[in-house]
């Protein structure tokens, strides 16, 4: 069976599918940032001295890393309005986007705190620093530096999660793409073109923080 | 000599007689092997509300099963004498062509392209697209949205992600945003979150839905782009085909009208006026 390639299609609303790109590109960095936060707080609370707080902690990353995202999507847009909580669809996205990419972030903090060499912390505090000043001085930035490579692992997967914001009808690039497959049934082209964008852009992310990541390396 | 060309020649006569009586006999109608079998078979669907599916004690259900025990009470007088054969909507004209049902009562669109394929009988259902709303909603009617647009608030129409979707929208509700799903079931999920005002749905699950749920969905009243739902048969059978039409004109005219009017009162809530004496209905 012969396929003829039509591009056309593709040409004409090239536009549009540069401007669902931004959109993604857009919710997976306001989510990496929200996730980051999020991540931070349950991570210190993992590791802490309070047993409730690491209950929490384990408890809040084992529920949203088993959860499937689609699912967790659903019930933020579809469900939380029957209890009162009425957001907008973008937002409900990076809600649900943040929480789970928390949880992700959540597991390489915790890791990267406990790769501190316990002598540096154990340094600040003979030097008189309190808690929150070693915490702030010492063992943030010294982790960040450890789990950068994981970051930018996690903010590929979240510009590629954000294809699934399709399912909610937010106009990012794979909804545009299904648009044009079923007005022009130009099946191929739509989605080798939609792949292609995804491609470059994941390979552009990770080269940037690649860059960073050798800018930032800790020479021990 | 003679005696061998003559046995000759009567043999190639008694051939030529059989041969003729076997391929040019006249071949036995559907209706005849209806009749001969004892029941009816119909494919038709199990996954469709209001149309055909499964209730809860595990039988099927709906309009279409009924037209079908329509069509068995015309045959032998007795509903019950169908066999159902479920299939998927892409095996409707197979199983018809390859003899594995003797009708597909199952809501099909009568299309030219299909009647190219098959027979279809008279319409016994005139399908439309609607708006649907959920009853804990702003607007009650078409009229109030169309209100609330002209004051300049926004609606948003949820409908099924197709080619025609933006312009079904703009057909139900001038004005509106539309929203595009990818499945069916999440129309009913957005305008129940009210993440949409309304949605765009087959006018049979909007009267459906607001007559066995009518705390929960209302009918607009607006509906547009008619398409008739008729019964599949093969093309080569026109008298089981004039049987049909003539069973579900009865239905829908005539003595048999109670049935007809049972079903639809059943699936789509709603009575039908009851035909004149007179002039036939359909000429009126």
């Amino acid at each position: 069976m012969i396929y003829y390639f039509n591009f056309r299609v593709v040409q004409n609303n090239i536009g549009n599918m540069l401007n669902g790109l931004g959109l993604g590109l857009s919710i997976a960095a306001i989510s990496l940032f929200l996730s980051i936060i999020i991540g931070l707080i349950a991570a210190f609370a993992a590791v802490s001295s309070n047993r409730s707080l690491n209950k929490l902690a384990i408890l809040y990353t084992a529920f949203f890393r088993n959860t499937p995202l689609l699912v967790l999507i659903y019930i933020a847009y579809f469900g939380l309005p029957d209890v009162g909580i009425m957001m907008g669809k973008i937002e409900t996205f990076v809600f649900t986007l943040s929480l789970y990419g928390g949880a992700y972030m959540t597991e390489v903090f915790r890791a990267g705190l406990r790769a501190i060499p316990k002598g540096i912390i154990e340094a600040g505090q003979a030097i008189g620093l309190t808690r929150f000043h070693i915490r702030w001085n010492i063992q943030l930035p010294i982790m960040f530096r450890y789990v950068l490579p994981s970051i930018s692992n996690c903010l590929i997967s979240l510009f590629k999660d954000t294809s699934l914001a399709a399912a909610i009808t937010i106009p990012e690039l794979t909804y545009l793409t299904r648009k044009l497959n079923v007005e022009t049934f130009r099946i191929l082209e739509a989605w080798i073109t939609a792949m292609i964008l995804y491609v470059v852009t994941c390979y552009l992310i990770a080269y940037l923080l690649r860059k960073i990541e050798r800018k930032l390396k800790i020479e021990w | 000599m003679l005696r061998k060309i003559a046995f000759s020649l009567l043999v190639v006569l008694l051939v030529g007689i059989f041969t003729i009586s076997v391929f040019a006999a006249p071949e036995k109608s559907k209706l005849q092997t209806v009749l001969d079998r004892g029941y009816l078979i119909v494919g038709t669907g199990s996954v469709n509300v209001p149309w055909h599916f499964m209730d809860e004690k595990g039988e099927l259900n709906g309009f279409d099963i009924d037209i079908a025990r329509i069509l068995a009470v015309g045959l032998f007088d007795d509903p019950t004498k169908v066999k159902f054969v479920e299939q998927a909507a892409d095996a409707r004209i197979a199983n018809l062509l390859t003899d594995k049902v003797d009708i597909v009562i199952q809501f099909m669109t009568i299309t030219p392209l299909r009647s190219q394929q098959v027979a279809f009988s008279i319409p016994y259902y005139t399908e439309g697209v609607g708006l649907i709303l959920p009853a804990s909603g702003k607007y009650k009617n078409h009229e109030e949205m169309v209100a609330a647009i002209k004051s300049g608030e926004t609606i948003r129409v949820a409908a099924r992600q197709d080619v025609y979707a933006e312009q079904m929208a703009q057909e139900a509700l001038e004005g509106s945003v539309c929203e595009q799903y990818e499945t069916h079931g999440l129309l009913y999920q957005a305008i129940n979150s009210h993440r949409a005002e309304a949605a765009c749905v087959d006018l049979s699950s909007i009267l459906w839905l607001a007559s066995s749920e009518p705390d929960k969905y209302l009918d607009s009243g607006r509906a547009f782009y008619p398409q008739l739902y008729g019964a599949a048969m093969r093309p080569d059978d026109q008298i089981w085909i004039n049987f049909v039409n003539s069973v579900l004109l009865d239905a829908m005219t005539g003595r048999s009208f109670r049935l007809y009017n049972d079903a639809f009162a059943k699936w789509f809530g709603v009575k039908l006026p009851e035909p004149k004496i007179g002039k036939p209905e359909m000429y009126r």
